[in-house]
């Protein structure tokens, strides 16, 4: 057999090789790399809350206002009550003053739900935004590395635990502060003696609250790690659902599922257990408190130190004050969630940006020069001291072994991929001095594996921004896509189901080459366009885009030598490293793998 | 067309899987409710034991709870009001074994009723995702996976939440109500009426405000669907989208998604918040009621000050629950909404099932014909037909090869030798008997499919060749090498960099396309299936690798019947016999030069 075959492969290890590479070319950059952040992301959970401040602060002066009227009721009743003893009461003044503050408290109340409301549902959007401009300006290496199934757990579950936090946590923190120094104000006001022994259980409390604050923060993060992981099996047995019908693999999908379920159970159990645990010591607390009063008030009223009076409304300023407390303690839930999900968050928003955008802007003529380039996966070379160059308006071919660097190589040349050294130019100038846009804008580039948008096939195929309508028909003209159009009924119109499940392997091939044309762009960059397309077509398409672009500076990666032996140049890469360049002709001469290759093909080219 | 004995309830459309439904009509979205109760009272009955140990210690700490303030206006009364501190203490002591034992009550309920709501939640999600396994693949064509996401995680959650804590909130509050109710009656009849008389209001007008709720609640949820369904493709696309500079795209994508959720979770917001403030104002309203005429039945002498004390201090005791009551009812207008979004997904059957009935044309006895297409015609699509009154038979051992333009039907005929799909007219027909009557496991041993585009999942290369394979998953390393040899299979193996141990992240670019295509490859053929069917198994392979994958192909079995799908002439060299597939037709080419004639003279029809 063959040299070319023996020997190791590229790829290697999965999630690391993207780490360090992007690592690499941080490190390599850092040097010149300026902070560009125009988003400053909030270092915590309370700065989040910073540009809010003024509805949050009119949410805290409602939940004031209507507590504060709230803590008036016991006085009305116990002055009530002692005005009636002592004869001096008048009933009229009385409805009057409360039915002021019944309506004074519904409206304060309603009022602040629905503030409440629209600030939570404020933040979250407004920090659902913020995640997805950040992600919108991270390399693609990076969403490889952070994982789809994380940042959809970030962008919905994550966020809601700060929106709940918003909506209950910090108008019942607020209010249940405000209630309990209050209550304790007039508390101590009725009978010092009495209040501070009651108050004594307020600390206690607290430290309770924290500690288990503390505890629960890491289960948290565990539990919405446990999230992520049902995500991407979800997702993966969603995407390979052909797969797994075919190999009856449904039982085996169900356990998978069923131990990231059960983790999350798992995690979700013992948050369970710490709570349950402290909202009855809380109850518990709050009740002795009671009984305090009972017993050392009673013995103050017998003594005659207090009125009964005084000794009701001191019962009812308690029930005021213990309610708060639960709700802290009920709410002590929502605060750790939220901490943990933060922490979660701010990792997406502290991320490094990538390097800054070079800012040059031309129109392309095609000359590429590639200088001396290495990429590396963890230890291993993808590519390998790769160096060539293009001329403009020439057809280019890259022909190889399996993994043998290839697609890596036009990553590179569409930045997608960061080299770790060497140099790759555009007429003259290096491939980062150019402003992004404009480069991506002129140069298309055709995916091995087919990507469709739930979007019209206009749409999928116009799915760059400035697209001309001479240069979209053109395009569809290219990839041979009209007659296959024109029996659909609604034409261009029709919708492309998710990920392309109604079309053929070939027609999703020719809708990305159209999508690429679509730019009229000086350099098109085929990944193994024909591999899903017949002979017949291909030959039709390579002609098609010779006419109609003749400026064109093609690059193809490719299997087979026949359609390409007329090429302007032909580049034979294996195991990351170029083996040998030239016409077809030269490589015929001077390259014995090159010539393997082609023989493996000859036997059917007689047919063709 | 399979048969099957069609159950009443026919499926209107047989293949709309879509979830995504704007006009379910009441009919159907009641059966679709029961289907979910049915569903979800077995998952409950487990929990029979825990949720009346649940039951029983809410009503013991809401008796605790009412009982306190009975003995504190007790112990008002007939102590402190008279001087007798002993009875404080007493009575007192009393009191404190009331808070120890509510305690403890309300420790049990928490921890069992939590439980309860967890397990439930990890019924629930387990049921869904085994739903998702039992239904074919045309509805997963038909729904975003986002969106699926959201029902299995988020949805589920919020039955859970009411489970854990809104429930045992709930029935604990009734029962406080009630004690409270009682006592208010009991302890002054007309005051008690009076006292109760603004509760009713805002009861009724919960009754009317509740079903508006709801359906905010759910169109929240469903925007949540959605966004997250915009989030999974877009980041799914992510390369697209850079190299095209759609960044923008994707920011506005998830704008527009993101506005919708904002405003639907507003409508939400509000609408659920609107209980606690006429509860509220009920409660301040009973209060004053309350005041006015307890102080005016005192002038006339038909009341008492410590009477009335203690009765504010009952109604507190109603209106307090009665305000947290209302902060459960939106979290049961909440999962409400979610066991919806769950039970369209529940409800869904297959209309794939294992047919029981003989189809037409059936001979066993036949069985040298190992596929055979009778009369089959097909389409994804109701009234766009892809394969047309087809009729084919393949032998057993022999080699086929499928060729033709694109889109013209070469896949969806694998497809539907797999059963992937079911045919909308005629019958498939594997060894002699309807493909339909076959058991899935049955079935999916005698057929082995390589996909156009090779799907891995995140593991090893050890745990993506082995996938499925009873066979030889629990064989040992040295046994698995054995086989693997037995198979031509080593060399292949050592073209990556760890063999065996190769990490594999699922849609990562890690390993390359082509080798992708090649682990797919050795997974069929470990299977060692009767049939193998190689759908442009090796399109991104070089020829070189490819021709030891042919040497691999030539030494399977004899027996092995070989469906080789391509454009490239060179794997369809050694073909017993070749089908021309377009225009939904199917024809027989001679050889070799008979098709290469045809493939380049035929009408595009795509």
């Amino acid at each position: 057999m063959s040299v070319i075959k023996k020997g190791k492969s590229q790829g290697g290890n999965g999630a690391k090789p993207k780490i360090k590479m992007c690592y690499n070319s941080f490190v390599k950059d850092k040097k010149t790399q300026k902070n560009n952040n125009t988003i400053t992301p909030p270092k915590g959970l309370f700065d989040l809350l910073k540009p809010y401040s003024l509805i949050i602060g009119f949410i805290i002066i409602l939940t004031i206002a209507s507590n504060a009227l709230n803590l008036i009721i016991p006085k009305i009743i116990a002055s009530t009550i002692d005005t009636y003893t002592s004869s001096s009461f008048v009933m009229s003044r009385m409805v009057i003053e409360f039915s002021i503050i019944t309506i004074l408290i519904f409206a304060f109340t309603y009022l602040q739900s629905i503030v409440q409301v629209y600030a939570s549902e404020r933040v979250a959007r407004d920090l659902r935004n913020q995640i997805s401009a950040k992600i919108s300006v991270q390399p693609y290496s990076y969403i490889e590395k952070v994982t789809p199934a994380k940042l959809l757990t970030n962008l919905t579950s994550d966020v809601d635990a700060i929106k709940t936090f918003v909506s209950m946590a910090i108008s019942s923190i607020i209010s249940s502060a405000f209630l309990i120094i209050g209550a304790s104000i007039l508390l101590l006001n009725i009978d010092w003696k009495l209040a501070v022994t009651v108050l004594i259980v307020i600390p206690i409390i607290a430290v309770i609250f924290f500690m288990v604050l503390s505890k629960v923060r890491k289960l948290f993060v565990k539990s919405q790690e446990a999230v992520d992981w049902l995500n991407k099996v979800i997702s993966e047995s969603i995407l390979g659902s052909a797969l797994i019908r075919l190999l009856n693999g449904e039982e085996y999908e169900y356990k998978k599922f069923f131990s990231a379920n059960e983790e999350a159970k798992k995690v979700s159990l013992s948050i369970l257990s710490l709570f349950a645990s402290l909202i009855p010591i809380i109850t518990f607390l709050t009740n002795i408190a009671t009984l305090i009063i009972i017993g050392l008030g009673g013995y103050f009223v017998i003594q005659g130190s207090m009125s009964l009076g005084n000794f009701t409304a001191f019962n009812s300023y308690l029930a005021i004050l213990i309610f708060p407390i639960l709700i802290i303690g009920f709410m002590s839930n929502i605060i750790a969630q939220a901490q943990a999900s933060y922490g979660r968050i701010s990792k997406v928003l502290n991320a490094p940006v990538e390097k800054k955008n070079g800012g040059r802007k031309r129109e392309l003529n095609g000359d590429i020069e590639v200088g001396n380039v290495s990429v590396l996966f963890g230890e291993k070379y993808a590519l390998k001291n790769v160096s060539f160059n293009i001329k403009a308006k020439t057809k280019t071919a890259i022909i190889g072994p399996t993994a043998a660097g290839k697609t890596q190589l036009l990553y590179l040349l569409t930045g997608l991929l960061e080299s770790n050294t060497g140099i790759i130019s555009i007429d003259g100038y290096g491939l980062n001095e150019y402003d992004k846009e404009s480069l991506h804008s002129q140069i298309g580039f055709v995916f091995q594996d087919s990507v469709m948008f739930n979007l019209s096939l206009r749409e999928n195929i116009a799915f760059s921004k400035k697209v001309e309508e001479d240069n979209f028909t053109k395009a569809i003209q290219t990839a041979e896509l009209e007659d296959y159009i024109n029996t659909l009924p609604q034409k261009l119109d029709t919708i492309v189901s998710e990920r392309g499940s109604s079309l053929s392997g070939g027609q999703k091939q020719r809708i990305m080459l159209a999508r690429a044309l679509a730019l009229n762009p000086k350099i098109l960059l085929l990944d193994d366009f024909t591999s899903r397309v017949d002979t017949k077509t291909e030959r039709k398409i390579l002609e098609n885009i010779i006419n109609n672009y003749p400026e064109l500076t093609l690059i193809s990666v490719t299997q087979k030598i026949e359609s390409i032996e007329h090429y302007d140049q032909i580049i034979l890469l294996m195991e990351g490293e170029v083996l040998a360049v030239g016409t077809h002709d030269t490589l015929m001469k001077e390259s014995p793998e090159y010539v393997q290759i082609y023989n493996s093909q000859r036997s059917t080219n007689q047919y063709e | 067309m399979c048969k099957f004995i069609i159950r009443k309830e026919a499926q209107i459309n047989m293949n709309n899987y879509s979830l995504n439904k704007t006009d379910i009509d009441k009919e159907k979205n009641k059966g679709v409710l029961i289907t979910a109760w049915k569903r979800l009272i077995p998952l409950m009955a487990k929990e029979g034991r825990s949720v009346t140990m649940a039951l029983l210690a809410i009503l013991v700490s809401s008796i605790a709870t009412l009982i306190a303030p009975l003995i504190i206006g007790h112990i008002v009364d007939k102590y402190i009001q008279y001087k007798n501190f002993s009875g404080v203490i007493i009575y007192g002591s009393i009191l404190l074994g009331i808070y120890i034992i509510g305690f403890i009550s309300n420790y049990i309920q928490i921890i069992t009723m939590g439980g309860v709501g967890r397990r439930l939640l990890f019924n629930l999600r387990n049921a869904i995702f085994n739903k998702l396994q039992e239904l074919p693949v045309a509805f997963f064509n038909q729904n975003k996976s986002g969106d699926l996401i959201s029902r299995i995680n988020n949805d589920t959650d919020k039955l859970n939440q009411f489970f854990s804590q809104a429930l045992m909130q709930f029935i604990g509050n009734i029962v406080l109500i009630i004690g409270a109710g009682i006592f208010l009656i009991v302890i002054s009849f007309r005051l008690g009426i009076i006292a109760l008389i603004p509760a009713v209001i805002a009861l009724v007008l919960t009754q009317i405000i509740s079903p508006w709720v709801k359906r905010a609640s759910l169109r929240s949820l469903q925007s949540l669907g959605g966004m997250s369904g915009e989030i999974q493709e877009s980041i799914n696309n992510f390369k697209v989208i850079i190299a095209f500079n759609r960044l923008d795209y994707f920011r506005d994508k998830f704008k527009v998604a993101n506005d919708e959720n904002y405003s639907a979770s507003i409508g939400a917001g509000i609408s659920s918040n609107i209980f606690t403030p006429i509860y509220i104002l009920a409660s301040t309203l009973a209060q004053l009621i309350v005041l006015a005429y307890g102080i005016y039945f005192i002038s006339i002498g038909n009341f008492t000050v410590g009477l009335l004390i203690g009765f504010l201090l009952y109604v507190n005791n109603f209106y307090m629950p009665l305000r947290q009551l209302a902060s459960v009812w939106s979290s049961l207008q909440l999962a409400l909404a979610g066991l919806d979004r769950i039970s369209e997904v529940l409800s869904l059957e297959s209309n794939m099932p294992v047919s029981i009935l003989e189809a037409k044309g059936e001979n066993p006895l036949s069985s040298k014909k190992v596929i055979e297409f009778k009369n089959v015609s097909f389409g994804y699509i109701p009234n766009q037909l892809i394969l047309k009154n087809i009729s084919f038979s393949l032998e057993k051992g022999k080699t086929y090869a499928f060729v033709g333009p694109t889109g013209g039907g070469k896949t969806t005929t694998a497809s539907l030798m797999a059963r992937l799909y079911d045919p909308i007219e005629g019958t498939v027909l594997l060894n002699g008997k309807d493909i339909c009557s076959f058991e899935p496991s049955k079935r999916v041993k005698k057929i082995g499919f390589i996909l156009q585009e090779p799907f891995l999942f995140s593991g090893s290369v050890y745990e993506n060749i082995l996938y499925g394979n009873e066979e030889y998953i629990d064989f040992k390393k040295e046994q698995l090498e054995e086989v693997l040899e037995s198979f031509n299979l080593t060399e292949l193996i050592s073209m990556f960099t760890n063999g065996l141990n190769t990490k594999i992240i699922s849609s990562g670019d890690t390993i390359s396309l082509g080798q992708k295509q090649i682990i797919a490859f050795i997974r069929a053929v470990l299977r060692n299936p009767e049939i193998l069917i190689l759908d442009e198994a090796t399109a991104n392979i070089d020829t070189v690798t490819e021709q030891l994958l042919e040497i691999i192909i030539k030494k399977l079995p004899k027996e092995t019947t070989k469906v080789i799908i391509a454009h490239r002439l060179n794997t369809i060299e050694n073909a017993d016999k070749i089908f021309f597939v377009n225009g939904g037709e199917i024809k027989e080419a001679g050889d070799m030069n008979h098709a290469v004639s045809m493939l380049m003279n035929g009408n595009l029809n795509s």
